[in-house]
Formats: C-alpha cells, sequence, structure tokens
C-alpha cells in the first residue's frame, strides 16, 4: 500500500478534527515515460515519478484542500492539519472505522510498459515514423512520441473506504507534415488505451504512421473552404469531440450545481433530437478513458446522459452531489494529487442510430464531410463550442468531393444538439487529453457518422 | 529527507556511476487560494508542491529523469534512469551542462508579503458582493477568487554552476454571470502582482462589463472585413505562434521561418522584442534553464527577422551564441526553447484611432479554441470569435458566431496600424508571456452567417 494504515487512521483523524463532516486522503505514485523521436531518431525521452497526497475535508457544501509532494508520514500529516487549520469548529465525528474494499480490475494488463526496456519502445516507435516518412516524397518531416504511464492511487475517506487502483495506459502519436510550394500541412494519428504493450498486437504501428502522413497528403493538395452555413456530415471515432465539447462540459456536475451550464434544471427534459442518445461509460474494459473506481473511490459506472433526446442524468463527484442533492455517478476525477478533483468525462459517446452513412451524405445538396476532426473547447456558460476540421471534403449532390483547409465549427451546444437529424451505424471511439480545472485526464470521445443539418464553417 | 540532503546523496551517485557532466533542477511551489459562491466559502486551498530532474551527459547525449519522491532509493534511481535513457537516445544535437563563467543581468527585488488565509477569505468575500453590486442583471453562478502563489527554482551541476532564483505574486479574478432572461453571459478580469495595488470596485466593473457587453450580440455576413485585434486577442495570437521563432523547431523542420533570418517576414511598423527582465514583468528571469544569462533582444526589427531564440545546443549547432532561452516546460521535460516577455512594440494612437482609422470593419475582442483552430507548424488559423462592429470610425454592437481566418505569418505582414495601449496577456506565476499593443488588418476572412 502506498500508506500504511494507521497513517491514514491517523490523517484522517487529524484532517476531520475541526468540526468536517468529511474527510478523505488521495495518495499517488506514478510512473511515466515519453520517448519522442524527430526525423526516425530518438531526440527526448521524459521519464519521472509523480508522488504526493491530497487530502480535502467537507462541510456541508464547503470545501478545504491541500497538498504535499511526498509519501512521508511528516509530510501527510502535516497537510492533513493544515487542512483542518483552516476549519475552525469543534470535532462532529467520533470514529472512523476503514474497511478495505477491492473492486478488481476489468482491464487486464498483459505486458506492463514501465518495466519493458526502452529499446523494444524506441523499435515500435520508429516502424510509425518511417512508414509514415516513406508514404510519399512531400512528407518533409515526422515527429511522434511513446508514452506510458503507470498510475497508482490510494483513496480513504471517513465513510469507512478504503481502496486502490492501479492505472496503466500506453499511447503512441505519429504527426506529419507535408511541404510543397513553401506551404505546410500536418496530419496526425495518436491511439491509445488503458492497456500495455499488447496494445501495438491490434493497432499496427505501420498504419499509424501511414495515417498521419495519408492525412497531410490530402490536407497539402488541397484548397480551402469558402466560409459560410451549411449541413455537415461528422465522420466517425475523432468526430465525437462534437459531443464532448458541445454538451459533454455542460452535463458536468462542477457547472451543473452552480447554476453555471445550459443545461441546469433539464433533467426529464428534451435537449437534444430524438435521434440522439449518449453516454458515458468508464467501464468499457480497457478503453482509453477507463477506470476501475473514480478519484473518491466510487466504482465507475455506464451512464445514460441523453436517450432519444432526453436528459436522464448528469455526471456527478461527491462535493456537486452535495449540492444537487444527487448521489456520484462515479465520474470524479484529477489528473494527480496536485489538482482538486470534480466531476468529469471518462468515456463519452453518441450511440448508434439507425440511418445509414451512405443516406447521409446522399442527403447533402452542399456540404461538408469532416472526416476527421482535431479538437475543440466550449463555454459552458454560453455554450459556445468550437472544432477544428483535421481532414474535410465538399458534398456536392449528395457525393464527396474535393478535399478543402481550414474549416472550423462552431455554433451554441443547446441548438447543434437538436439539430443533429441522422445518427449513422459505425460507432467509433477515439482518444483524446481532456482539459479542464482539475487537469489533463485521458478521455474517450465517440460516435458513428452524424449529420448536423445547418452549422457555421469557418473557412477563407 | 530535505533538498539538501537528497542533492549530496545524488552527487554520491553520480561519482559512483563515473559521471563527470550532470544538472539537478529544483522546482518548488507554494499555492493558497480562495473561492466564493454566493455569499460564502466554496473551496480553499493550499498546495505545496515540488519536483526534482536529474539531467546527465552520457556518450555525448542527455539523459533525463525526474521525482517528486525525496528519499534515499529515489536518488539512486534518477541517476540510473538518466543514464539508462541517456544510452537509447540518438539525437543529432550537441549535449551541454552549461559551464560558470556568464554575467548575469541584475534587477531590484521587492520582499514578498504572504497574505493570510483570513485576508484571503476577507478580500474575496468583499469582491464577490462586488459584483453582485454592479447590476442586477448579475446572477447566481457568479464567483470570486483570491490567491497568492510563490515559486522557486534551483540549478546545480558538476561544473559548479550553482543558481536559485524565486518569485511570488497575489491574483485576484472576478468571473461574474449575467442573464437577460432568455440567455447566460460570462465575464471575467484577473489582476495580479502585489494586492495593495488592487482595486476591488474596478475588478468587479470589468468582469461585469465584459459578460454584458456581449448582451444583443448578432452575427455578420461572411466575407472579407477589415479587421482591428484587440490587444488581448494580439497577445494570444502571437503566443499561440511563438514556436515559430524557436531554433529548435525550425532546425527540425518544424517552423515556417527556416532560412528566413534577414528577410522582411513582418510589416516595417512591427518590433518584436524578447525581455527577460521587462519592467512590469511579475517574474523575470536572470537565468535560463540550462543556467546561462539571458538578455534583452529584438527577434523582428522594423518588418526584418533578426534571430531564432537559441539554447546552448540549438546555437551550437547554428554556430552562434545562445540567447539564453533554454526552457523547461514543467521540472520533468528535457530542454527546449520559450520566449520571456514576448511582446509587440507599441507605435501611437489609441483605440478610438484605430477605429477612425478602420472607418467600417470588426473589433476582434476575443477568440477561443487555439489549441484546435489555429497549427504553429502551418500557420493557418481558423477561431471562433466576438467582438464589436466598427462603423463610422466608431465601436458599435455586439458581434458574436463567427470565426476569422487567415495565415499568421500573412497577418504579420498585413498589419497596417499598431497602437500604443500594449498589453501582457496575465498568465500564471509565469516568466514567459506575450503581449501586444491593438493593431489593425485589412483584408481578413470572417464566417458568420
Amino acid at each position: 500500500m502506498l500508506l500504511s494504515q494507521n497513517l491514514i487512521n491517523e490523517a484522517l483523524w487529524k484532517a476531520s478534527s475541526t468540526g468536517a463532516d468529511y474527510a478523505e486522503i488521495y495518495a499517488e505514485y506514478t510512473k511515466s515515460k515519453t520517448i519522442s523521436m524527430v526525423s526516425s531518431k530518438v531526440d527526448k525521452i521524459a521519464d519521472g515519478v509523480i508522488s504526493g497526497v491530497g487530502i480535502r475535508i467537507f462541510k456541508g457544501t464547503r470545501c478545504i484542500s491541500g497538498s504535499a509532494s511526498s509519501l512521508s508520514g511528516e509530510a501527510v500529516l502535516s497537510c492533513a492539519q493544515k487542512v483542518a487549520d483552516a476549519l475552525l469548529g469543534t470535532r462532529e465525528m467520533e470514529t472512523i472505522v476503514l474497511r478495505e474494499r477491492r473492486f478488481g480490475d476489468i482491464h487486464p494488463i498483459h505486458i506492463v510498459p514501465s518495466s519493458v526496456e526502452n529499446t523494444v519502445k524506441i523499435d515500435l516507435l520508429r516502424e510509425a515514423c518511417e512508414s509514415a516518412r516513406n508514404y510519399h516524397s512531400d512528407i518533409s518531416q515526422v515527429t511522434g512520441s511513446f508514452l506510458d504511464v503507470d498510475h497508482n492511487i490510494l483513496i480513504a475517506t471517513t465513510e469507512g473506504l478504503l481502496a486502490e487502483d492501479r492505472q496503466i495506459r500506453t499511447r503512441m502519436a505519429v504527426s506529419a507534415v507535408a511541404s510543397k510550394n513553401g506551404e505546410n500541412q500536418t496530419g496526425s494519428c495518436s491511439p491509445g488505451g488503458r492497456m500495455g504493450l499488447e496494445f501495438f498486437e491490434l493497432h499496427n504501428p505501420k498504419e499509424i504512421g501511414e495515417e498521419a502522413a495519408r492525412q497531410a497528403m490530402v490536407m497539402i493538395n488541397a484548397g480551402y473552404i469558402p466560409a459560410g452555413k451549411m449541413p455537415v456530415a461528422i465522420g466517425n471515432g475523432f468526430g465525437g469531440v462534437i459531443f464532448h465539447e458541445a454538451c459533454g462540459h455542460a452535463l458536468e456536475a462542477s457547472s451543473v450545481a452552480l447554476g453555471q451550464s445550459v443545461f441546469t434544471g433539464k433533467l426529464g427534459k428534451q435537449i437534444a433530437n430524438e435521434k440522439v442518445t449518449a453516454l458515458d461509460d468508464g467501464t468499457i474494459p480497457n478503453g482509453w478513458g477507463s477506470i476501475n473506481i473514480d478519484d473518491e473511490g466510487t466504482p465507475s459506472q455506464r451512464n445514460v446522459l441523453i436517450e432519444n433526446g432526453i436528459l436522464k442524468t448528469y455526471m456527478i463527484d461527491k462535493l456537486n452531489g452535495r449540492r444537487m442533492g444527487m448521489a456520484s455517478t462515479g465520474n470524479c476525477r484529477r489528473q494527480s494529487y496536485m489538482f482538486e478533483p470534480t466531476s468529469r468525462m471518462t468515456n463519452t459517446f453518441i450511440a448508434e442510430g439507425t440511418d445509414k452513412n451512405e443516406d447521409i451524405i446522399a442527403s447533402i445538396e452542399y456540404g461538408l464531410y469532416a472526416k476527421s476532426m482535431g479538437g475543440g473547447s466550449v463555454n459552458p456558460v454560453t455554450g459556445d463550442f468550437n472544432f477544428a476540421v483535421n481532414e474535410g471534403y465538399i458534398v456536392r449532390n449528395g457525393k464527396v468531393c474535393e478535399a478543402v483547409r481550414g474549416a472550423t465549427l462552431i455554433g451554441k451546444g443547446a441548438e447543434i444538439l437538436m439539430d443533429i437529424d441522422m445518427v449513422g451505424q459505425n460507432l467509433e471511439r477515439a482518444q483524446g487529453m481532456c482539459g479542464a480545472s482539475s487537469g489533463s485526464i485521458p478521455t474517450d470521445v465517440g460516435q458513428p457518422m452524424i449529420r448536423v443539418s445547418s452549422i457555421t464553417v469557418g473557412g477563407r | 529527507m530535505n533538498y539538501q540532503e537528497f542533492k549530496k546523496s545524488v552527487i554520491k551517485y553520480a561519482s559512483e556511476n563515473n559521471l563527470n557532466d550532470y544538472e539537478l533542477y529544483y522546482s518548488k511551489s507554494d499555492e493558497t487560494s480562495v473561492e466564493i459562491f454566493q455569499k460564502e466559502v466554496k473551496g480553499f486551498n493550499s498546495a505545496n508542491n515540488l519536483g526534482i530532474c536529474f539531467r546527465c551527459i552520457v556518450n555525448g547525449q542527455t539523459g533525463y529523469a525526474s521525482t517528486e519522491n525525496m528519499t534515499e532509493e529515489e536518488a539512486n534511481s534518477i541517476v540510473l534512469r538518466a543514464i539508462q535513457n541517456a544510452k537509447t537516445l540518438e539525437s543529432e544535437a550537441p549535449s551541454f551542462i552549461h559551464k560558470q563563467g556568464d554575467t548575469y543581468l541584475t534587477y531590484e527585488k521587492e520582499e514578498a508579503k504572504i497574505p493570510s488565509a483570513a485576508q484571503l477569505v476577507d478580500f474575496a468575500l468583499d469582491l464577490q458582493s462586488e459584483l453582485y453590486k454592479q447590476d442586477e442583471r448579475v446572477i447566481d453562478g457568479t464567483q470570486s477568487y483570491a490567491g497568492y502563489s510563490s515559486s522557486e527554482k534551483a540549478i546545480f551541476n558538476s561544473n559548479g554552476l550553482d543558481l536559485v532564483d524565486n518569485a511570488a505574486f497575489d491574483y485576484w479574478y472576478g468571473m461574474a454571470i449575467v442573464s437577460d432572461g432568455k440567455e447566460m453571459y460570462n465575464g471575467i478580469h484577473i489582476k495580479s502582482g502585489k494586492m495593495d495595488n488592487f482595486d476591488k470596485a474596478e475588478i468587479a466593473k470589468e468582469a461585469v462589463k465584459d459578460a454584458i457587453e456581449t448582451i444583443g450580440y448578432t452575427s455578420v455576413d461572411s466575407g472579407e472585413y477589415t479587421v482591428v485585434f484587440s490587444n488581448k486577442v494580439m497577445a494570444s495570437l502571437l503566443s499561440t505562434y511563438s514556436s515559430v521563432f524557436s531554433a529548435e523547431a525550425a532546425q527540425k523542420g518544424l517552423s515556417l521561418l527556416k532560412d528566413k533570418e534577414g528577410e522582411m517576414i513582418a510589416a516595417e511598423i512591427i518590433t518584436l522584442t524578447d525581455d527577460p527582465l521587462y519592467k512590469e514583468a511579475l517574474v523575470k528571469a536572470t537565468f535560463d534553464d540550462e543556467g546561462a544569462a539571458t538578455a534583452p533582444k529584438n527577434v523582428i526589427e522594423n518588418g526584418k527577422f533578426t534571430t531564432f531564440l537559441h539554447n546552448l545546443a540549438t546555437a551550437a549547432k547554428a554556430g552562434v551564441k545562445t540567447t539564453g532561452n533554454g526552457f523547461k516546460a514543467s521540472y520533468s521535460s528535457p530542454v527546449g526553447i520559450n520566449h520571456y516577455s514576448f511582446y509587440i512594440n507599441p507605435v501611437k494612437g489609441s483605440l478610438d484611432d484605430l477605429f477612425e482609422e478602420a472607418g467600417n470593419g470588426i473589433y476582434i475582442t476575443s477568440v477561443e479554441g487555439m489549441h484546435a483552430g489555429a497549427n504553429p507548424i502551418t500557420g493557418d488559423f481558423s477561431l471562433s470569435s466576438g467582438g464589436f462592429r466598427i462603423e463610422n470610425g466608431k465601436k458599435a454592437g455586439p458581434v458574436k458566431g463567427i470565426t476569422i481566418s487567415g495565415n499568421f505569418l500573412q497577418l504579420l505582414k498585413n498589419i497596417s496600424s499598431v497602437g500604443e495601449d500594449l498589453k501582457f496577456n496575465p498568465v500564471a506565476l509565469s516568466a514567459h508571456r506575450c503581449g501586444s499593443p491593438s493593431v489593425l488588418v485589412k483584408g481578413i476572412t470572417i464566417a458568420g452567417q
């Protein structure tokens, strides 16, 4: 265990000494390694250990938290004291009885990456980078990285919970630059999973490299899209970033509980087109955004957020749950002990619908087919979102035509959800890092191909 | 184990492993912050964090390993891991552990006053009530924050270099949410520096104004427009594209400015300066993240690209002297390159003068999604934006739901006027930030309705 049970007991006792009605210790020991490659040569390696403790106490809906970069008894107790000192009451809790709970691991790891020497990872990365480089003579540069994380956490609370989890993740990212006539365009591919090195039995490094190069080549030969409002077909996989940004963030209790979301008070109401069913599911075996337990120790769940357009639930953590009078949905997450945890997404996606992909394209007289999406962002208060199209094509008379660059889609979350009027059948998930107040965490986005009847497309 | 004890152990293990060239980098940060919701303290956080990175040269390659766990075992482990990593590297860049002998700039440092927790709570509560006082449309969800942050970094190496620097500052901000009965709007205003200089009423007023100004917004027709970029927006564009000025990006074929030193890359009116000791910067840097002395310099002078930003490795490769821009994104990161206070020099004229000159066009005051819609390698941007119309030389009604697009290098060439209102984007405790005055650019493509 990361901390001895005696130390945990003593720290919880100290943290709750000034009237807290809940105290929680989160201890972490994480090993991470990033190997970067430039021009098929290993350029840099970052190799780190992150370790420390984060302590929180609640009094009603008030939260006091602290963190320290050490797992020593002295540091943990001093952090507990510091947190307690910020609350000026007297002890309310009489006893604390911890019961260890083992939730099991639904994400088997065959080859633990932190136990594998660099050379094995370098060979895999080189294969990907070289296949990108050899894809076409216009590919002028390729950069790649191999990332693996071995994240060990312990959570103990005055509710009596004592639980641990080990979260192992592996990811490869390749970015290719195509150059022609003094212009550059980029393409990238960066799959990952809550898996060990066996991930590359499912994802061939050569194909990862080729996909990055293919995208860069399509874009270097593309023209710019004319700006305007039009219907858009959004491809599967990373296309799901539209739901993540346009809706997901605004369904997180951190903004809903404070009335900072457009979806506050909308449970049971229609917020999306009836074609839309969307889920957040942290229990997908070996999924990039999957967890056994969240960072408050609540087991992860499969949460149906929207069913046939009706809002069913939010993504909730314990603290915001108190304000909302609702139970945690197992969505409390933090990047590390340094960050205060809050409600976040895991694997969030739009479920398969009944439309055929070819019918979606055929339905568009003039519009955009956004085959591959980049990242985006949202203002949860106003619902204004934006995201970038990495690979797009003009659709004319129901046919996919020439490739176009520079497209950005913008709109309002509440409006776009109503405008998703066709949902296809090729659900796929893709990996991303989601940044918010509790840090950068791995999340999956996903969807089958969908059609948005009208959206503003930025271009030139 | 404290840092001095840990350092001793690391030196012992380095010598046991016959290392001649190595460095220990230490960084520490302490932060206390308070968050108000409605009329109460919602959150109080106190964080004490540190990290240590060891790097060493083996066979001409620099291996790195880092930890946050100061134990005897880890002291040994970071030395061994760094050696292991060095052995698998294939970088063509030369490796350096910096030598003594630089002349470091100096500046006068003010003593930091640490606010008590109770003071922070009082300030934030006062700010919160100021926010509600500003306008009857201010609703719950509005929040205020106050915090104190301090940091320290130290570099020690096998050449006897032993440098320490620290910084501290206070910050307050108000996040206002207003409702016109149909929609919600939010605004924010941040103030950082010395608490004694903060004006609660001003922060509250600006945050609420930021939210209210956008009520009643409309979109515009798609087309080409004359645009005034606010100082804040131009500074954040500069920040997004600052990597094009990195020698490392250029040497790796990832910068559009590769081989363009000495060429005109911007309008003649543009001079771009990198100043590690900019007088109003909250955090200044006299040495960079590999211990080399820093210095102010112009990167663009009257439109001409004069120099890339260098660290020791890129400078050696280019056959020049380092510009003192060696940078670690976090203590655990390998050394790369970054700017300090990096800004477009102010010229003349107020914002109103720029509106006058624009005649009719759009004043852009916000851009979103920089990490997605702006690509530093291609220079292209297509960004969700908001702002105001400019009609007959005057600021008019609010605009939202539009995108602006173009190419950053093309934009630098197309700037026809630069104002005098230089402003830096407030970034957390960091010596690395960008600034710009408002600028006037013709022929920007805007997508609207």
